[in-house]
């Protein structure tokens, strides 16, 4: 509980960080699409900051996030980094033992590679594996959180409209 | 930089005394307010880079976190048997279920890769904790790839990730993070381990009746560890547990996979709907200086009853796009119902008492729609919640995490009445 806890207030905090820039560095006005994408964006980010850049899935995500955001130099070299440290892991997952895979999951697995940011990286099933259940939790806290905004902004706009109408 | 200092100061001062429902001193309400104002300001595109490095390592808080873990790695791995999961269905609700110790152990997992890839420096504590866990260095020391790539020293394999300087200390410390449920009772020793960290190969000891080849302990090191994964996966996946072979295991996972993203992708197009601005209130959300995100177990009753203040304070922010800073506010809270109703509301902001009235008359405007179980309960944590003063950002946070981590079934059966409809 302490941890999942922990992992929800980095997650929080990053997140008022990254509304915070994309708000200032994105024109307005913008349609609800592009609201949207922003504060997917946004958030996505978030998880992966929280996860402060160790696992494969939190880079890759940044990397992926950078290219939707043009103008911001900072996350070009934040895709650098990424990019390379995703080449280091390649090379560094070639040696495993031989595990025999059968169809189906071979199958699933290519499917989970193509789920997780960055699967496709990955050739070791137990890191992705590794790699999943981190992701997971993540992207919990992120559900979570995000939830509870969401009904948290609804009362608040129904008392606001509330008094309006007064 | 600026951020990283005020982060890294803030967070290393609450990180040994945090506890979830604290109550305690806390605050620096203003210092989260001059975090937020000055956010906006030094948004250059420094601060992206600020943002990734910014968790904070403290060799304090690191030991405090590994004593912490550390006994509770026992407790897991004694009552790691006979947990159970709550099982609930997954395709009807959008509730998880919480199973507050598997995402505790496997966001602990993450949680400490994260402290120890921050570069942290004490290594006294984890010592006493790796024997212990040292039946997980067997397969640990294998392959370690991962979130330890920049101190993890065990990566015998790879010969890339040397550059990094680091202490032998750290090497222990990131054994440390393992499922606790995998206690396996190999007998590899701490010096052993402490070897594998120069030499190339690595040492595994084989059970008794095995097969000593090389070929064959990698292959069980990496089965082993593969199905343990597995199992935590399966747990932490709901539903997962009634299902035998790796590929339905696997295909649940992918369904929680993709349902989760789905999700995100809903919630971020609701949260744009409501609001035209991007970075919609979740500061103002957040530096509520009441607290009334109290106590999980009135759940959905504090929001509705912090909000309503919000609501007020929400207007006129609104549209000067700035933060107004939270009054500090005390509310000595005498009764609540029939003097309520006849207060005005029409007095200035600043002024605590027609905060108070304002907030309980929308206490009383929301609440009237609910059922008049619910409203006792709010009166009730309404009453309760009356006395917290102005909280610091993490413990507000923590709250506010305390809260959704509570089973949604609560937090579900409040949406019905936020859909509540307008009062004439």
């Amino acid at each position: 509980m302490n941890t999942y806890n922990m992992v929800k207030q980095r997650f929080i905090k990053k997140w008022i960080n990254t509304l915070h820039m994309l708000d200032s560095s994105i024109e307005h006005p913008l349609n609800v699409t592009e609201r949207k994408n922003a504060i997917r964006l946004s958030s996505d980010l978030a998880i992966a900051a929280a996860r402060s850049g160790a696992t494969v899935w939190s880079r890759a995500l940044i990397s992926r996030s950078g290219n939707k955001t043009t103008n911001k130099p900072m996350a070009r070299r934040i895709l650098k980094k990424a990019r390379n440290r995703i080449k280091n892991r390649c090379s560094t997952l070639r040696r495993n033992g031989n595990f025999t895979a059968k169809v189906g999951v071979r199958k699933r697995t290519e499917l989970l590679k193509s789920l997780v940011p960055g699967g496709e990286l990955i050739d070791d099933k137990d890191y992705l594996i590794r790699e999943t259940l981190d992701y997971i939790v993540y992207l919990r806290a992120q559900v979570d959180v995000m939830r509870t905004v969401a009904a948290v902004d609804l009362v608040t706009g129904n008392l606001t409209n509330d008094r309006r109408n007064k | 930089m600026d951020l990283t200092g005020g982060f890294g100061a803030r967070s290393s001062g609450v990180g040994p005394g945090r506890e979830p429902i604290g109550l305690e001193s806390l605050h620096l309400g203003d210092e989260f307010r001059q975090l937020v104002t000055t956010l906006p300001p030094e948004n250059a595109g420094g601060s992206f880079t600020a943002l990734l490095e910014l968790p904070p390592t403290q060799a304090v808080e690191l030991l405090h976190f590994t004593d912490s873990s550390s006994s509770q790695a026992a407790a897991v791995t004694g009552i790691g048997g006979e947990i159970a999961p709550p099982l609930h269905s997954f395709g009807g609700t959008l509730a998880f279920p919480s199973n507050s110790v598997l995402m505790e152990r496997a966001a602990r997992f993450s949680v400490i890769a994260t402290e120890q890839q921050n570069g942290n420096i004490s290594g006294e504590t984890p010592t006493s904790s790796v024997p212990s866990n040292s039946s997980a260095n067997l397969d640990r020391v294998k392959t370690e790839p991962g979130e330890t790539d920049s101190s993890q020293r065990l990566i015998s394999d790879s010969a890339i990730e040397n550059q990094i300087p680091c202490p032998n200390q750290n090497n222990r410390n990131g054994k440390r993070k393992d499922f606790e449920k995998k206690g396996k009772s190999s007998t590899k020793k701490n010096k052993s381990s402490e070897e594998n960290e120069k030499l190339p190969y690595v040492h595994v000891r084989a059970r008794r009746g095995q097969a000593t080849d090389s070929h064959s302990l990698a292959e069980r090191a990496r089965r082993e560890k593969i199905n343990a994964r597995m199992k935590l996966l399966q747990e932490l996946v709901p539903g997962c547990d009634k299902i035998q072979g790796t590929a339905l295991v696997l295909d649940e996972i992918i369904n929680h996979v993709q349902s989760l993203q789905r999700q995100v992708e809903m919630l971020s197009m609701r949260l744009a709907a409501v609001n035209p601005r991007i970075d919609f209130n979740l500061d103002t959300i957040l530096a509520s200086e009441n607290g009334s995100l109290m106590d999980g177990s009135f759940n959905g009753t504090p929001m509705q009853l912090a909000w309503p203040h919000q609501a007020i304070e929400t207007e006129q922010s609104f549209h000067h796009r700035q933060l107004p800073p939270p009054p500090t506010q005390q509310w000595p809270f005498d009764g609540l119902n029939q003097p309520v109703w006849g207060r005005e509301e029409d007095q200035a902001d600043g002024n605590d008492n027609s905060n108070l009235m304002a907030v309980s008359e929308n206490v009383m405007v929301a609440s009237a729609n609910l059922h008049p179980n619910q409203v006792k309960m709010e009166l009730i944590s309404y009453k309760i919640h009356i006395r917290f003063e102005a909280m610091e950002l993490d413990d507000q946070i923590n709250i506010f995490c305390v809260e959704t981590s509570n089973p949604s079934a609560v937090t579900k059966s409040e949406y019905p009445s936020c859909r509540c409809p307008r009062l004439e």
